[in-house]
């Protein structure tokens, strides 16, 4: 017994030592095939690659390099020309023409108008059970299909020959061509969708690409999968990158080895990685287009209705310490409810634009008068406040934070909840809360998708903040100023100035990511919202 | 036997119907939606979308359904690898978790009689502090710190072994080793106890005085003798191992089905929590029969027949 495994221990270690020695070789006789080869790390696995279906970040980010709509994210969430080479907006708004160039799917296949009429049919019938049909709203009739109402080939989509697409709006809806640009409005087609039947765009193989890249592995399941250079793609001359792979790691101490080791060409901080490579090089923050507030619940209680009190609780916080000291993992402090680097008019940023000072700048004195006012304006001589979070770590020592410096205001006694997503998101829904930690992250560059939640009867509105003036804000943008940029523009602004001035929220942090990323890395293009990266433009330099 | 092992399998098939029936009304409990987008859906649209999965009905019928299905070997489809079938995604990535299982028992285990009976025989020398050593800080140091150490000793500062990630036996060393020092620690310390007890036993001094040799008298007499407490701690070693996996799983970035189990309770994904319970529940009932089996094998007084019992 003792020899056999003795006996076996050193065949074990030669056939180590075989194997390490043969990795040894083939990475340095490799380096040259390699050099146009990309290692991006991932914090979780590709779950779908069928545009009508996928709702994660992954997938967004896949489909936006394998695949292109009429329309392509580039840098600053600018759009630009992708299939159409060019479009016209009728004088109401309404009507958007796109003319398609003549383009392939990597089978060899052309693109035509059909393939959009097709996959927007497909995205909004119930059957599809799409998770994001919701972003076809503006679309004509689309609201009507996803309930049954209507027939699918309802949908405001038409296309008018091969290569013209027609795309007629409930209303006149600025944001539109970002939304064209998103993956759940990319083309699809119809005769591959056929083929393939259940199993379509489940592996890298039953699927087919009009993007930059195409999949070249993924088993559906797989937690590595790699895309190559789309040689049908119709602007494939500018494409350098030849190969990328992804590697989920889900350990970020794992990746950095990997990084560190060579394997990897960018990963993600997090933890207490951020602080310590603050100062290399490779590090780069990206600003996300998520949002983190707090909602206090205006229903019945006569405090959180009182707007002393709720700016009393707002200047309290100080977010700069907290964003700096506590979470430092790239987030930033806030200026209001939508994302900054999300929009700007004219240059200017709309959180610039729409700055109010004194609904989140850090004044614990001018704090303290106001909650004593707004304590003696409701009959109290102290008040106790639950503030209810996720059960994240970023959720924790967001409670933690907020308690600390909220009981400073004296005559308040501040309780922490922490619970899991979901269960705060019930309770969040049903108005069980005085206090919650929110956040909301935009699908599209436009401040309407952060705004529009706060109207008076929008479900996410869960404080139940009510404003006539920030109402009438937002329905202007959305109706009568949606097709003049410079008005609806102001009536954005407004609102969110109206929100801050009334302390509807009280707005905590953006969040951020960090990363380190090899410096030979270049022309990766970054943008918050939907699919976040874009390798198109993407080399390795010398 | 044949009739015992009928026996075993009847039981073993009500353990599972058992297990699935209660998991499945459990996870009904659980709050929230399987839905990845849900914290942006509104009611009516979480309502649209639980009419095409079915999720609409009552919670007995979609039992009854889950039931039907899984006769038939339909398990569902998963919602966080959307249109990927349950039975696929875990087909596809039990096999590393298997693997990284196996090695880490079959090595802990048979490394951990060695260093137990070597202990046992060296009583009180430094060989035998050394083994209890060893197996106190085996059973000591969880399996996560230990993958850490390993990695980023073998793997980054020196090389040896591959960081993370799958591919090939090499990548397996640094996980098994992580998994089975458990197994190592606890089945070296049992063999060690047993075996102390039973070399100064009246038979073995007798087999030595009839002039047996000295390897004779410990692997026939001594070891064999030794090994029975140790089959009763592999059930609970096979558990400890599957639970360790999870976490050792993701610090090597190994694609297997650890981290789907943690995962899809998380996010409701009910196929996938169902198809995982039943695959554990089912490895655990058939490590349980093998050990009873063993028992027979290695002790002839608790040879079961039919008759038995």
């Amino acid at each position: 017994m003792k020899i056999n495994s003795a006996v076996k221990l050193g065949t074990v270690a030669t056939f180590a030592a075989v194997l390490l020695a043969a990795c040894g070789s083939s990475s340095s006789s490799s380096s040259e095939a390699s050099k146009q080869t990309l290692n991006w790390m991932e914090s979780s696995a590709l779950p779908s690659m069928d545009s009508a279906t996928a709702t994660d970040v992954v997938s967004g980010e896949t489909l936006n390099n394998t695949n292109e709509g009429l329309l392509r994210f580039g840098k600053n969430s600018k759009v630009h020309p992708g299939v159409a080479k060019s479009y016209t907006v009728s004088k109401d708004g309404k009507t958007y023409t796109f003319n398609l160039r003549k383009s392939n799917w990597s089978n060899g296949t052309k693109v035509t108008a059909k393939d959009f009429v097709y996959a927007w049919q497909r995205t909004v019938n119930p059957k599809t059970a799409s998770q994001y049909a919701y972003m076809y709203a503006p679309v004509k009739n689309a609201n009507a299909i996803m309930t049954s109402k209507k027939p699918v080939s309802s949908l405001g989509i038409k296309a008018e020959g091969n290569y013209k697409v027609v795309v007629t709006l409930t209303q006149a809806t600025s944001y539109f061509p970002s939304l064209v640009a998103s993956p759940m409005f990319f083309p699809q087609s119809k005769a591959v969708v056929d083929k393939y039947g259940k199993k379509f765009a489940t592996n890298a193989k039953d699927n087919v690409y009009n993007g930059p890249f195409k999949l070249t592995y993924w088993t559906g399941t797989s937690d590595n999968w790699s895309m190559s250079k789309n040689t049908e793609y119709w602007n494939a001359k500018n494409v350098k990158l030849k190969k990328i792979n992804f590697k989920t790691m889900k350990d970020p101490q794992t990746s950095l080895s990997q990084y560190q080791s060579g394997k990897l060409d960018a990963t993600y901080l997090s933890g207490q990685q951020p602080k310590n490579y603050k100062n290399s090089k490779q590090y780069v923050e990206r600003k996300g287009a998520s949002t983190f507030y707090i909602e206090l619940n205006q229903r019945k209680d006569s405090m959180m209705k009182n707007k002393k009190a709720r700016q009393a609780l707002s200047l309290a916080i100080n977010r700069k310490q907290f964003v700096n000291k506590v979470l430092a993992d790239g987030s930033t402090q806030t200026k209001g409810l939508v994302s900054t680097g999300l929009m700007s008019y004219k240059g200017k940023d709309f959180n610039t634009a729409s700055y109010v000072p004194e609904a989140t700048n850090h004044d614990l004195a001018k704090a303290k008068t106001l909650w004593k006012q707004a304590l003696k304006e409701t009959g109290r001589s102290s008040y106790n406040l639950t503030l209810m979070a996720d059960d994240t770590p970023a959720g924790k020592n967001t409670l933690e934070f907020v308690q600390s410096q909220w009981s400073k205001l004296g005559n308040i006694k501040v309780t922490n909840q922490s619970l899991p997503f979901k269960t705060r998101l019930a309770r969040s829904e049903n108005g069980q809360f005085q206090a919650v930690v929110s956040g909301w992250g935009a699908d599209y560059p436009d401040a309407i998708s952060f705004l529009e939640m706060f109207t008076k009867t929008n479900s996410y509105n869960r404080g139940k903040w009510n404003n006539a003036e920030y109402n009438k804000d937002i329905a202007a943008a959305d109706g009568k100023d949606a097709n003049n940029q410079a008005a609806r523009w102001n009536d954005l602004v407004d609102a969110q100035k109206t929100l801050m001035k009334d302390q509807g929220i009280i707005p905590l942090y953006q969040q951020g990511k960090s990363q380190l990323v090899k410096s030979n890395v270049k022309g990766v293009i970054y943008f918050p919202t939907g699919a976040n990266w874009d390798f198109s433009k993407a080399y390795i330099s010398k | 036997m044949a009739k015992y092992l009928a026996k075993r399998i009847f039981y073993l098939i009500l353990t599972l119907f058992i297990v699935i029936t209660v998991t499945f009304f459990l996870m009904k409990l659980l709050p929230g939606t399987p839905l990845t987008n849900q914290a942006k859906l509104s009611k009516s649209q979480i309502a649209l979308i639980y009419q095409q999965y079915g999720l609409d009905k009552p919670v007995w019928q979609q039992y009854l359904l889950y039931l039907a299905g899984a006769v038939k070997g339909n398990f569902g489809t998963s919602f966080q690898f959307s249109d990927q079938p349950v039975s696929y995604l875990l087909s596809s990535r039990i096999g590393p978790s298997l693997q990284i299982g196996l090695q880490a028992m079959i090595v802990g285990v048979i490394v951990g009689i060695i260093i137990g009976a070597f202990g046992a025989m060296k009583q009180n020398t430094w060989v035998d502090t050394t083994t209890t050593v060893v197996s106190i800080l085996g059973i000591s140091i969880p399996s996560f710190v230990l993958a850490v150490l390993l990695q980023y000793y073998l793997g980054l500062k020196l090389g040896w072994f591959p960081i993370a990630e799958w591919g090939g036996f090499i990548y397996t060393v640094l996980p098994t080793l992580a998994l089975g020092a458990t197994p190592l620690a606890e089945s070296a310390r049992f063999v060690r106890t047993e075996m102390v007890d039973v070399l100064s036993s009246d038979y073995i001094e007798l087999a030595k005085a009839k002039g047996l040799s000295r390897m004779g008298v410990i692997y026939h007499h001594a070891l064999r003798n030794s090994l029975i407490p140790l089959i009763t701690i592999v059930g609970p070693l096979a558990v400890n191992i599957m639970t360790g996996s999870m976490v050792v799983e993701n610090i090597f970035s190994i694609p297997g089905i650890g981290e789907q189990f943690v995962k899809s309770v998380l996010t409701n994904d009910y196929p996938t929590i169902m198809g995982l319970t039943i695959i554990y529940s089912f490895m655990l009932c058939v490590v349980l029969l093998i050990t009873d089996i063993l028992y027979g094998i290695v002790d002839p007084r608790i040879r079961l027949t039919g008759k038995a019992n």
